[in-house]
């Protein structure tokens, strides 16, 4: 892919779906040369921003879509944003990041952790509720000279 | 597929099958565990969770991918199995497996649970 390549995927917001975006991150991030494990790391944070938007953005009788774009940088970096017309903006347990360090087994509970993920598995997560819902999540491809 | 094994669960993402071994209940998941099959999981997980006089060993070999669905089943099986004081463990986890379960801080609650034979808080607690 050169300079600025989109690919723009839309899916039902069904729980079926999901793992079609992580088969079409798989090919882009692979032409892209990001490593195996970086390409894992992506694959669970986009399907956790998926996982939100299928299960929270729109009510049980409505049909609703997801749309993601995958945008690369010069080769080097890609943004993909998952994007839902859903009309929830109450901040529920999807909006909140939390993991289960220092916590009791009476404690442990599973709301929080997709976002927890997604902070922890990529350089940058922008969750926006304007209009809807998008998630931005961001990678750089890991190069020789780390910082 | 081996003898003495039953499948309780095969869709094309997941299979869920049980041996006996040693007087342990032993689930071998294979495959991905999202959403899409996260119900179906908790449904055969069920009763096995609630036979408190029998060890449950969880065998991940073959776990190619799991997300925090995933992840949140195990919870609810650690709870269950420490409410009852029953023995419980997971073993043969993949390494992106084992880097999901130690990000998310699992890991702490699956070793404490494999060291003691029972579902207790674990000891680190940081």
């Amino acid at each position: 892919m050169k300079k600025e390549a989109n690919v723009t995927l839309t899916v039902p917001a069904k729980p079926e779906y999901v793992d079609l975006v992580r088969l079409t991150l798989y090919g882009i991030a692979a032409k892209m040369n990001f490593s195996y494990e970086e390409i894992e790391d992506m694959k669970v944070a986009v399907s956790e921003a998926c996982n939100n938007a299928v299960l929270h953005a729109y009510g049980e009788e409505e049909s609703g879509t997801v749309e993601i774009i995958f945008a690369a940088a010069d080769d080097e970096m890609l943004r993909i944003s998952v994007r839902d017309q859903g009309g929830s903006f109450e901040p529920g347990p999807h909006r909140h990041a939390s993991s289960l360090h220092g916590k009791s087994i009476e404690e442990i509970q599973s709301g929080g952790l997709g976002l927890y993920l997604m902070q922890a598995l990529m350089d940058s997560v922008e969750v926006n509720t304007e209009q809807g819902t998008t998630v931005v999540l961001t990678k750089r491809r890991m190069t020789v000279e780390k910082v | 597929m081996g003898k003495g094994f039953r499948v309780h669960m095969q869709t094309d993402k997941l299979t869920f099958r049980t041996e006996n071994r040693d007087g342990a209940t032993v689930v071998h998941i294979a495959g991905e565990l999202d959403l899409e099959v996260a119900s179906q999981m908790r449904t055969a997980m069920e009763p096995l969770m609630q036979q408190s006089d029998r060890r449950l060993v969880l065998n991940l070999r073959d776990l190619k991918y799991i997300d925090s669905t995933g992840i949140g089943i195990l919870i609810g099986v650690l709870k269950a199995r420490h409410a009852r004081s029953a023995p419980f463990a997971v073993e043969e986890v993949p390494d992106s497996v084992r880097k999901l379960f130690d990000m998310t801080g699992i890991s702490p609650f699956l070793s404490a649970a494999e060291q003691s034979g029972e579902t207790t808080n674990p000891t680190n607690n940081q």
